[in-house]
């Protein structure tokens, strides 16, 4: 066995268990930190593949714009005051507790 | 033995390493915690992919580095301007 | 193997260590700051030693220009995430320090 095959073979494990912790994971902040690795490895997956078009665009749509899209959206969910909210401002979350 | 066989061996001592450095994130107490061995991971994938373009004689791989170390910070940058701090985690299950 | 085939063999080896380094440094340090301290001094050195190890390497000096590149963005990226995750903890825990005073 080269060391080529013994690569492949630890990436493609370790694919298949990160992704099963994303899908499985609890709290959505560790579910979003993991898929950003897993993104890392995907484009290393398309490295080793003989595809380094696709490994560059899954380096930076996978594992750079999307992690962060999906960071800002649990920012949002929960209940953090925007940089641009004065402080007097009420928090988002009292907001919502008012209204229902 | 050559140097390239060299390279692909270091390149799979660092996705192991990759492999430990997940149980941080798994347990990790904090969110700071998890961003970091993300940024950690950042770093190693850097390497692994400079490691394979040598190894394997492909220089276009060096365009990825290029990129993911590029876009690792965002991630961060990210992470403190719009994540709450960690007393705000109402409503959120443990590790 | 040349001279430079072993120079550049330990050169890698040595920043496979600092990497090594890092993640126990991760896994075993008691809280975040110290995290941070050991995780990007490994960082820098860790890819600083590949990156010089390859750059023996290079064919010309454009590729050598672009290892040399993503190092110092490395370095760069991590001074600044660094900085801010501490930022964040330490900002996390204001409300309660200040109450003490």
């Amino acid at each position: 066995m080269t060391f080529e095959m013994l690569f492949d073979v630890i990436l493609a494990l370790m694919l298949v268990w990160l992704c099963w912790r994303v899908l499985a994971a609890p709290d959505l902040f560790k579910a979003v930190v993991l898929f950003i690795v897993y993104g890392l490895l995907i484009a290393l997956a398309f490295v080793r593949l003989q595809a380094p078009d696709i490994g560059l665009a899954e380096a930076s749509i996978g594992a750079g714009l999307t992690g962060a899209l999906m960071l800002d959206a649990v920012g949002q969910m929960t209940g953090r005051r925007m940089p641009w909210q004065r402080k007097d401002e009420p928090d988002r979350k009292e907001a919502d507790h008012g209204q229902s | 033995m050559s140097i390239e066989t060299l390279y692909v061996a270091v390149a799979i001592f660092l996705l192991l390493n990759v492999l430990g450095g997940l149980i941080r994130i798994l347990i990790g107490p904090a969110r700071g915690d998890r961003m970091l061995a993300a940024q950690l991971f950042g770093t190693t994938g850097v390497a692994i992919i400079l490691l394979l373009a040598e190894g394997l004689d492909r220089p276009a791989l060096r365009d990825i580095a290029l990129v993911v170390v590029l876009l690792a910070v965002i991630n961060t940058v990210v992470f403190v301007r719009f994540t709450g701090p960690p007393e705000d985690r109402a409503g959120e299950t443990g590790p | 193997m040349s001279v430079l085939d072993i120079l550049t063999a330990i050169l890698v080896i040595i920043g496979a260590a600092f990497f090594l380094a890092g993640t126990i440094g991760l896994l075993r340090f008691p809280d975040l700051h110290s995290r941070i301290h050991a995780l990007t001094k490994a960082d820098n050195l860790g890819l600083g030693f590949i990156a010089l190890g390859l750059l023996i390497q290079a064919d010309s000096i454009a590729v050598a220009l672009k290892i040399v590149l993503v190092w110092f963005l490395a370095l760069a990226a991590a001074a600044t995430s660094g900085y801010l995750i501490a930022n964040h903890a330490m900002e996390s825990n204001t409300p309660e320090r200040s109450d003490d005073v």
